[in-house]
């Protein structure tokens, strides 16, 4: 998944920089031509959209899988909170039966 | 906070170093690591390592901190002899510290001789008059010696200065339960959730003295607060699946016969009464017909 993924991002880097490139090349026809330049056509605003999709998606599945807010939420849930020890006090029935020694 | 993975790993090296396999140094780590209070087990794992010279030595500089533990461990079981004997080898390895005075003045609480520990504690307030330990200490003595209303003062003091010790305020708020002074809870538990809003057994114990305290308002908010319990714990949690089926009976009770505008909630407690009976058939079928009954009877499933 991982090289896949890359690859997929790298494929849509190449996407962006050649829809940079062709409006560039565009822009210099039009000024052979001499006319005014109002948008890129539309193949080129196609070419854009699918190399900005496909970045999306890699920056979003090649990090690593998302993981809840909770982290405790699902199987490592919280059980219980801690013995309050800073006032443990010692009132029990260890007083009348005390442990034997081994 | 105890999750549940290390609570199964607890219990599995208690039974192995009960079967003598060993691992008695793990087990003193982590119920250090968890706070959790399995004194006679201290004591009963904790002792021989202190005794035998060889393993002792292995510990390094962990040997202190296991006298500390099994020390405290004594203590609670009335084992007063060994806790002497550990603060001793303490006392001999750090004659100034503030630390080991104060597991003496824990010994002296532990013989019941509360007058001599309360000086013993004054006398080390004067020399570091914000010592938090031994001001919670103070408010312990109060509570062991049954003078609840002096251990309140105490603690109320001593959060007035600090203010973000939510273990204190746990402790206010257990008191203040145990007194059914729930109002008084209901603020020390909200207290609780604004410091540690991710701990879902915070939500529970909040929604329970709402629901305790009653009125429609309350009840309303409970109910919340058990589904907040729900949302933090993945469903997992009983008490709060049980919680939301017991206050949407009480408010279908009280709104009884007034307009009938709250069709849309109708749906959680059919939802919490389902997740019950499917947690109960996995995990305790011999019970089940039990539960079914008791949710019959409370008419959740329309």
């Amino acid at each position: 998944m991982g090289m896949v993924g890359f690859l997929v991002g790298v494929f849509g880097g190449l996407l962006l920089s050649h829809a940079a490139y062709a409006t560039v090349q565009y822009r210099g026809m039009l000024m052979i031509v001499e006319e005014e330049f109002s948008r890129p056509p539309m193949n080129i605003v196609m070419e854009l959209v699918l190399g900005l999709a496909l970045c999306i998606w890699t920056a979003l599945t090649v990090p690593g899988k998302f993981l809840s807010i909770l982290p405790h939420s699902d199987e490592n849930r919280l059980v219980s909170l801690p013995a309050n020890l800073d006032f443990m006090i010692f009132n029990h029935r260890g007083k009348v039966f005390p442990l034997k020694q081994t | 906070m105890v999750v549940a993975a290390e609570e199964k790993e607890l219990k599995r090296l208690e039974t192995q170093v009960e079967n003598g396999g060993g691992g008695a140094w793990d087990y003193l780590c982590l119920v250090r690591k968890l706070k959790a209070r399995c004194s006679h087990n201290v004591l009963k794992f904790g002792l021989p390592i202190l005794k035998d010279p060889n393993s002792r030595s292995k510990l390094g500089s962990d040997e202190w901190t296991l006298y500390e533990q099994v020390a405290i461990a004594a203590m609670d079981c009335q084992q007063l002899e060994v806790a002497k004997d550990c603060l001793k080898s303490l006392c001999k390895k750090f004659p100034e510290s503030t630390r080991v005075a104060r597991l003496e003045c824990m010994l002296l609480e532990a013989k019941g001789s509360w007058a001599e520990a309360e000086n013993a504690y004054a006398r080390l307030l004067e020399d570091n008059p914000l010592d938090q330990a031994i001001h919670k200490r103070k408010a312990a003595i109060a509570k062991a010696q049954g003078n609840i209303s002096s251990a309140i003062e105490c603690l109320n003091k001593y959060l007035e200065i600090f203010m973000a010790d939510h273990d204190a305020w746990r402790e206010l708020a257990e008191i203040y339960v145990s007194l059914q002074m729930y109002k008084q809870a209901a603020f020390c538990y909200e207290e609780l959730i604004l410091s540690q809003p991710t701990v879902p057994l915070y939500h529970l114990a909040y929604a329970e003295v709402l629901y305790t305290l009653g009125g429609l308002e309350n009840l309303q908010m409970a109910k919340k607060y058990y589904a907040s319990t729900i949302d933090l714990t993945g469903g997992k949690n009983t008490r709060a699946l049980f919680g939301i089926c017991l206050c949407s009976v009480a408010i279908g009770q009280l709104t009884k016969g007034r307009n009938k505008d709250e069709k849309e909630a109708s749906e959680l407690p059919s939802l919490a009464a389902t997740a019950l009976m499917k947690e109960y058939k996995e995990r305790a079928p011999d019970k089940l017909p039990l539960l079914t009954s008791t949710v019959k009877s409370m008419k959740l499933f329309s």
